[in-house]
């Protein structure tokens, strides 16, 4: 017995000793929030006569809402109005795609933790039908083409603030659990470029990002509804007027206020009612006893298919949920001594490898991937289940059943006679 | 590597084990579900062990995992504290309900249920419908 009490003390230190090296007790880097980040608007280049002015009906939304936006700009001039949320989230991409120049794939992450948590451009009506068309292209879209196509890269500037670190991804670095080396910081014309990548990658449809909703009058007025949806982050929202490169209005702001049961997940970005996930939570639980299989299987893609978040968020908040039950399963059986320290904790060797390589590799994937392979893992789990059912599987199950329920029974009694 | 466990001994192959235990437990805390549907088989079928022995150690093992993967997870930033506390308090009382349920309905049922649902489920993901 006492070479498995080393055992289990070696993989224990062991354990501790990667997450420290890991840095997992270090503290979390606090969000830095970009107090001002539009603050060189000022330093326009146009005359006061040639900017545009900016107005809205209200100051306050109640888990979104519709704002109308007016002001005047040059006459002939089309207007786009950028809105972003002063609130931001991590954004990241992981770029594997070949290099058309070099051939090579690249294997870089781009991470941002200043990707503001909501960014619209909205373009003058007129740019309608070339934003249809750019829905049409499916996934594969371009966030960066569809800005140039609507001409609505005059007015993009917010998420091209926010500062991108990259890594450089290795094999070895995997393995060891690492995001790989910090390259040096890229100049702000990368910057841009990256960050529309990100954009793209952190709210993926062109709907949310881009609008054609302003009506321009011939006289240079103009007037368009901003949509603000439900389930998006609270705080302050910042509108600007843009007519051209550098010609902006001042920024105009307003309040986005979200009530309980509504709470503001800050880390996926999304407001939601809280009601929904519990109950959706409560029920896969009890199936997933039932059946024999953590609820995790069918909560995890539930999860990212119903609410706008993001499959990282996910797995990593799902993930700690079964710790307590797993926990309090490890101790009942142990009264009883039910559980072979040695085998588990041999095998437990390998997890905990596995666990510390699994995490990293989540953000390297994107939502489709993360379905999609997904979607192979529950065609096996269903294989597996089904086998249980087949009679073959059964009779034999059968006779393990009794042996189990046999040697159980003796176990707890002796466990109470040392008691 | 020999196992021994209320007097039976029991021969392990083990590098299979820590290996296929590696791998579920990569996949595992990559995509945030527990193992154990996958370990249970890797253990009784792979291993050749008897269930009795199974369930308790595939759990130890799996928990390795969980924790793990929950520091990990912690440290890239993917937790999310008012979510966990939303789902954490509606997986706890799944965890009490469901023994009462499970008495009244027969296992098998429940787990053809799973099949079909889980079939629905994962071709929705993989967008063949």
């Amino acid at each position: 017995m006492k070479r498995f009490w080393a055992s289990l003390l070696i993989a224990l230190s062991a354990t501790i000793f990667m997450m420290w090296q890991g840095g997992a007790f270090a503290e979390k880097a606090a969000d830095q929030v970009p107090a001002d980040v539009n603050k060189d608007q000022k330093t326009d280049t146009a005359t006061p006569a040639m900017m545009p002015t900016i107005a809205i009906d209200k100051t306050t939304l109640d888990n979104g809402g519709t704002i109308t936006v007016t002001g005047t700009a040059p006459a002939g001039k089309p207007v786009y109005l950028e809105v972003w949320s002063a609130d931001v989230v991590r954004a990241s991409r992981f770029d594997a795609d070949v290099d058309k120049e070099t051939g090579k794939r690249p294997y870089i992450l781009y991470m941002t933790e200043n990707m503001p948590a909501y960014y619209k451009i909205f373009a003058p009506k007129d740019k309608k039908e070339i934003l249809e068309g750019i829905k049409k292209e499916g996934k594969n879209w371009s966030y960066s083409k569809a800005l140039k196509d609507i001409g609505a890269d005059i007015s993009y500037s917010v998420p091209a603030k926010a500062k991108i670190d990259r890594y450089q991804a290795t094999l070895i670095g995997s393995i060891i659990g690492s995001r790989g080396d910090l390259l040096p910081q890229m100049d702000d014309k990368e910057n841009k470029k990256r960050s529309m990548q990100l954009v793209k990658a952190r709210f993926r449809s062109v709907d949310k990002v881009i609008g054609a909703d302003v009506d321009v009058n011939p006289d240079g007025t103009y007037k368009a509804s901003v949509k603000i949806r439900e389930g998006l982050a609270p705080g302050k929202y910042s509108i600007v007027a843009v007519v051209d490169k550098g010609v902006k209005s001042q920024p105009v702001t307003f309040e986005n206020n979200i009530h309980f049961p509504n709470i503001y997940l800050s880390n996926a970005g999304t407001s939601l009612n809280l009601v929904w996930p519990f109950l959706l939570t409560l029920a896969i639980s009890i199936f997933g006893v039932l059946m024999g299989a953590g609820g995790g299987f069918i909560l995890n893609p539930l999860l990212v298919s119903w609410w706008p978040l993001p499959h990282t968020v996910v797995a990593g908040t799902v993930m700690p949920t079964v710790l307590f039950s797993q926990g309090s399963g490890i101790y009942n059986y142990s009264k009883i001594k039910f559980i072979n320290w040695k085998l588990g904790i041999t095998i437990g060797m390998g997890m905990v490898v596995g666990g510390f390589i699994g995490p990293k590799l989540t953000e390297l994937i994107t939502l489709d991937q993360y379905k999609f392979v997904f979607g192979w893992i529950l065609i096996i789990l269903a294989a597996l289940m089904f086998w249980q059912t087949t009679p073959a599987y059964l009779s034999k199950n059968k006779k393990e059943q009794a042996i189990l329920k046999e040697f159980r029974k003796k176990a707890e009694e002796s466990a109470k006679a040392k008691g | 590597m020999i196992v021994e466990f209320w007097g039976h001994e029991f021969k392990v192959n083990t590098v299979f084990g820590v290996i296929g235990g590696f791998l579920i437990a990569v996949v595992s805390s990559m995509f945030g579900f527990g193992g154990g549907p996958f370990m249970t088989p890797l253990m009784a079928v792979g291993l050749g062990l008897p269930m009795y022995i199974v369930v308790g150690s595939s759990l130890l093992a799996i928990f390795f995992n969980t924790l793990m993967g929950t520091m990990r997870h912690y440290q890239f930033g993917n937790f999310d504290l008012t979510f966990f506390l939303i789902m954490f308090p509606a997986a706890i009382l799944g965890g009490f309900i469901a023994p009462q349920i499970a008495k009244r309905i027969s296992p098998i049922t429940v787990k053809r249920v799973a099949v079909v649902g889980l079939l629905i489920l994962a071709l929705n993901l993989l967008g063949l419908y």
